[in-house]
């Protein structure tokens, strides 16, 4: 087991006063917040203070971890609690972390035990009522898919975790994975939902649903707007001008698109039911952006200058007022 | 084939498919009506047509999804209800700036010719 240094975790010394601790906690609750942070592990990292401030603004269990806390981690950074230690302070759950108990660390376990016992978010912080039929709670997901699989739908497995009673009512995290079928034409934001497969009923309660939030991952030529999928087209100054018939890809796929005779950059072109499928698909946009070859042959350097002199009268700048 | 080996098809929820009553949010939520009341009242969620009653309610899996946060804001952060208004406001300003500032710097990189 690992020892766990509370203090380095808020990032107080051994001797902050418990005002500091107050202040060091709510600061790191707001960095670390699951909702509010993008931070990497964040949902770990606001674990760990919420553990932390557990135990150091509790005078009785900041004395016992002290204790410990001399008696020390071992060379390699393993701990043992001493022989027959047992803690006099307990855990009575309340405070800003009580709905989280059930997720605090194996060391907390170890040092103050009872941290999943009982329902402690739901019931108030009591124990386990055998006689309570309760429905088990939803379990919310988040689920990331390539573009071409939510076009075309796909099978994806599925992780996340329930939380469930044990014999003696504590309550344990599990984790689940699912293969589930995603149907074709699932947009960023949409919700799927899988009927029974949250965490169970309680007292013999229906168990929760699982419910996944679909986002895309980024592709590197289409991004999605709702239904529309949006793409840049680069296209010769020559076929802009002149108008030409160019190849786009699809999701999935390619069409012949017309470009009309005097495009310029930035102009879009709707290609109609291309975009995400459904009972109202979307549709592809498509930007023109005029490119330029880097290296120009001699040739083309003198048709260049025929067609300078052609249009002389063309000021790219005009709207600079130069 | 085991249980885990099964593909299990799925139920797509969207603001035309299911909806929750006040009753079901409540139970969903693991919170009391008057919390929910409140909520709706400070504009933090909403239900999908207006009615004049809280009995004719409906709230979509969004609304829920938000309940769920607005509690758990309210439970770790010890924010009050017009505290909890204003951050989910901001919250979901936010991520459609970071979701905006992603497409823009998609487009930049195409536009850059690195594609």
């Amino acid at each position: 087991m690992e020892f766990k240094d509370y203090y380095a975790v808020l990032g107080v010394s051994e001797s902050a006063t418990p005002e500091e601790i107050k202040k060091a906690y709510r600061k790191l609750a707001r960095k670390y917040h699951p909702d509010v942070s993008k931070e990497e592990k964040a949902d770990e990292k606001f674990k760990d203070v919420g553990e932390a401030y557990e135990v150091l603004k509790d005078p009785e269990k900041r004395a016992e971890y002290d204790q410990l806390r001399k008696y020390g981690a071992r060379g390699d950074g393993s701990f043992e609690p001493p022989p027959g230690w047992q803690s006099a302070s307990g855990f009575g759950g309340g405070g800003f972390t009580d709905a989280d108990a059930s997720q605090f660390s194996d060391f907390f376990e170890e040092i103050f035990g009872g941290g999943r016992r009982g329902f402690s978010s739901g019931f108030g912080g009591g124990g386990f009522r055998q006689s309570m039929r309760r429905r088990g709670e939803d379990v919310h997901a988040r689920l990331a898919l390539f573009l071409e699989e939510a076009f075309h739908g796909c099978d994806k497995q599925v992780s996340f975790t329930v939380h469930e009673a044990d014999e003696h009512g504590r309550v344990i995290p599990r984790h689940k994975t699912l293969k589930v079928k995603i149907p074709a034409g699932m947009r960023e934001g949409q919700h799927i939902r899988l009927k029974g497969q949250g965490s169970p009923g309680i007292g013999g309660g229906e168990p929760g649903d699982l419910f996944i939030e679909i986002e895309f991952a980024p592709h590197p030529h289409f991004t999605v707007e709702g239904r529309d999928v949006l793409i840049t087209v680069p296209v010769a100054p020559w076929e802009a001008a002149l108008g030409a018939t160019i190849t786009v890809p699809t999701v999935g796929s390619r069409v012949n698109v017309k470009v009309p005779k005097g495009s310029t950059s930035g102009r879009k072109l709707r290609l109609k039911g291309k975009g995400l499928p459904g009972k109202h698909p979307g549709d592809q946009i498509v930007s023109l952006q005029v490119a330029m070859p880097e290296k120009h042959t001699p040739e083309a350097e003198k048709l260049y200058e025929q067609l300078a002199e052609a249009e002389k009268n063309f000021n790219p700048r005009s709207k600079l007022h130069v | 084939m085991t249980r885990q080996d099964q593909i299990l098809t799925v139920e797509v929820v969207d603001s035309e498919g299911d909806t929750f009553t006040l009753r079901e949010i409540c139970e969903r939520g693991d919170c009391h009506a008057e919390f929910v009341i409140k909520l709706v009242n400070y504009g933090i969620i909403t239900p999908v047509e207006d009615a004049p009653e809280a009995g004719q309610w409906q709230f979509d899996v969004a609304a829920l999804n938000r309940l769920r946060k607005a509690m758990r804001l309210q439970r770790d952060l010890k924010i009050n209800l017009p505290g909890l208004a204003m951050s989910l406001d901001l919250l979901d300003e936010v991520q459609e700036m970071r979701r905006e500032v992603a497409r823009l710097n998609h487009r930049i990189r195409q536009l850059m010719g690195e594609w």
